[in-house]
């Protein structure tokens, strides 16, 4: 059991659907990130597969198995929870056990394996404390520790740093990819957070609304995001966007000109996508210099071009502008995004 | 910052005050019927009354342990005179085994309780089934019914069956009372409890069976022993459908028979205080035992915020 077929995977409550016909295969291995903004049903679809949440229409399959109706603990997946969700009675030791215990191994099976996976996460130290006695991060770790010790081979993570905080988020995100390369298992991720996506994921599924919008390699959806909505929800700062129509094989917005290598059909209202970092020093688009946001490493600025086009560019720190100059750049046509005005999808 | 000293002071003074007016309040019935008990039946009704006694004695507690050995008679039943306090009501002997029957159908109604609601309320707080909102007020609507107007249909059911008189009468009744109640407190205990650790649970391999055993059993200690405590107080102290559904020794309570002696042609308060002494021993006992295990925060670290 290790590849995850979802098959119009469905789930309403009552009148709101949160998941909607969902379509997805996770291959054998495969790190899987489910993104999208609140609400958008990630912890629904994680919690079908985990056997959590009962489903409302469609068929789901561990390999060739169906699994619709088993219940979760004949699933033998692991899932590691936000809230870290430890038995606050027991010791780091015994939550770690726990499932073990419960399959019946070993004391000595049991001693070995909970030694093992509390060496691999640095927490011997801890073992005999209560969960009350924990800081976040150590207490996330024990969490990755109970689903680690059965060694199963899919698991599922609903946000499990979000309640961290950032550098601990840090050293933790290289944590769950280290275990991802050395257990060699399903892995299936949810977060809000595109940095964790972006650099955890094999493949990302980015979601709204109970949909898939898109499901792609991190940069797939990056460099083709395949409509507005995913355009908008990756990159920092965000993808600019910039309304306007097709004249003459460039797109207009008033004053504002920008060539275009292919151009979509003359006189179709389209969306403008350019990534903040697809400028380069000097070229044929002037604009003026509203803010500059120095972050140490680069420098962020808010641009208003002709044609009362507003943008925020993301440049090296070399470059020296102050609010009031002229500033020069380039923007190279084939790093554009073009979508259509009215369905929102990439041209 | 701390507070400035003087409201400080006056807090703590006024707490103080109402604690040992309420301590007072609380406790002076019951300090009244132990110091009684071991008072003479003349120092008893004496104006002013004395709260310690002048001249201490267990003679009552003697007569309730040797009244087994008595034999009553028309002629001895009335020996004695009461301001003496060596009067012993004719149902005297009936104490004891009453308590016994008292303290088995306690046990009984305890222990099926807890294992009834306990296993209702985890299905009802945990199990997202159909019609759980229905099963949950269908339970409580049943104590919506007063007590007393039950008392003839349940005597009529009971007497069908051929259980009047007996114990197995009294724990059945006593469930359908108590049950609905522990029902309520226990769901309402299982579902202050993070939804997360159900379902740690079972992702971590259990059944409905194994979460409630490994994880909403041992969280929830403080809801299972008031359960277990009101079930037991509820049956130890009913009077009515006990007066209904019991007809002699074999099966009457003790609050049956401790009423029966101030029914008698003399009544020995000393002797009634005496029982009432004794009758309010398993239930402090009881408490004293379980308090420790009443305490909060059993949960925390599950889970953040
Ligand atoms: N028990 C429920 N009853 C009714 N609606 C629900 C229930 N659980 C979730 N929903 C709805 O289903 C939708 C998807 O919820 P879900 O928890 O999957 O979102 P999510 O993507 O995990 O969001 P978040 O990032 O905030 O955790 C939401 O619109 C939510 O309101
Ligand atoms: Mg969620």
């Amino acid at each position: 059991m290790a590849r995850i077929t979802c098959a119009a995977l469905t789930k309403s409550y009552g009148a709101v659907l949160a998941v909607d016909a969902l379509e997805l295969s996770i291959g054998h291995g495969e790190f899987m990130v489910l993104l999208g903004p609140s609400g958008c049903g990630k912890t629904t679809t994680l919690n079908m597969i985990a056997g959590l949440e009962e489903i409302s229409a469609g068929r789901l399959l561990f390999d060739e198995t169906e699994v619709t109706w088993t219940p979760p603990h004949k699933r033998e997946v692991a899932m590691v929870f936000q809230s870290y969700a430890l038995y606050p009675n027991k010791t780091v030791r015994e939550n770690i056990a726990f499932p073990l215990r419960l399959r019946g191994q070993s004391a000595s099976e049991i001693e070995r394996a909970v030694g093992a996976a509390a060496e691999q996460l640095e927490i011997t130290h801890l073992l005999g404390r209560r969960p009350n006695e924990l800081s976040g991060g150590q207490r996330q770790r024990v969490a990755l520790g109970r689903a680690i010790v059965r060694k199963p081979s899919v698991f599922l993570m609903d946000e499990p740093l979000s309640n961290l905080d950032a550098t601990l988020r840090l050293s933790m995100r290289g944590l769950i990819k280290r275990l991802h390369q050395e257990l060699k298992a399903t892995f299936v991720y949810v977060t809000h957070d595109q940095a964790e996506a972006m650099t955890l994921a094999d493949r990302i599924a980015v979601m709204k609304g109970g949909l898939i919008q898109q499901l792609d390699t991190p940069e797939g959806i990056y460099e083709r995001p395949a409509n507005i909505f995913v355009a908008g929800f990756l990159g920092s700062p965000p993808i600019n966007l910039v309304e306007g129509v097709i004249a003459g094989g460039a797109f207009t917005r008033g004053d504002f000109r920008l060539a275009l290598t292919n151009p979509p059909q003359e006189g179709r209202a389209v969306v403008l996508g350019l990534r903040p970092e697809d400028v380069s020093a000097g070229g044929d688009v002037t604009a003026r210099v509203e803010l500059v946001s120095p972050l140490g490493s680069e420098t962020h600025l808010d641009v208003l071009a002709e044609g009362g086009v507003a943008l925020t560019l993301r440049v090296p720190k070399e470059w020296r502008a102050a609010p009031g100059d002229r500033l020069s750049f380039g923007i190279d046509p084939a790093r554009l995004h073009i979508f259509d005005k009215a369905s929102e999808t990439r041209l | 910052m701390k507070k400035p000293l003087a409201p400080r002071v006056t807090r703590a003074i006024l707490l103080t005050l109402f604690s040992a007016l309420f301590v007072l309040y609380v406790a002076g019935p019951v300090a009244w019927l132990v110091s009684s008990s071991l008072q003479s039946e003349a120092e008893i009704t004496r104006v002013p009354p004395n709260w310690l006694p002048q001249n201490p004695s267990i003679a009552n507690f003697e007569a309730i342990f040797s009244a087994a050995d008595r034999v009553v008679t028309y002629e001895n039943r009335r020996q004695g005179e009461a301001l003496t306090s060596s009067f012993l009501p004719s149902g005297a002997a009936n104490l004891l085994p009453a308590m016994r029957n008292s303290l088995v159908i306690g046990l009984w109604v305890a222990a099926l309780n807890l294992l009834l609601s306990v296993t209702a309320a985890y299905a009802i707080a945990v199990i997202d089934f159909r019609g759980r909102r229905a099963t949950l007020y269908t339970v409580l609507a049943t104590r919506v019914v007063p007590d007393i107007a039950l008392v003839v249909p349940l005597f009529l059911v009971i007497r069908n069956l051929g259980l009047i008189n007996s114990l197995g009468a009294l724990v059945v009744t006593y469930l359908a009372i108590t049950v609905p109640f522990t029902i309520f407190i226990l769901i309402s205990y299982f579902e202050g409890i993070p939804r997360d650790l159900y379902r740690a649970a079972r992702i971590d391999g259990c059944g409905h069976g194994r979460a409630l055993w490994h994880v909403y059993l041992p969280l929830s200690l403080p809801a299972l022993v008031a359960s277990l405590t009101f079930a037991f107080l509820t049956s130890w102290n009913e009077f009515v459908f006990a007066l209904v559904l019991t007809q002699n020794v074999a099966a009457q309570t003790l609050p049956i028979i401790i009423s029966g002696f101030i029914m008698d042609f003399t009544t020995s308060f000393s002797f009634v205080n005496a029982a009432g002494v004794i009758a309010i021993i398993p239930p402090v006992l009881m408490a004293v035992v379980f308090q420790r295990y009443i305490v909060s925060g059993l949960t925390a670290g599950a889970v953040k915020g």
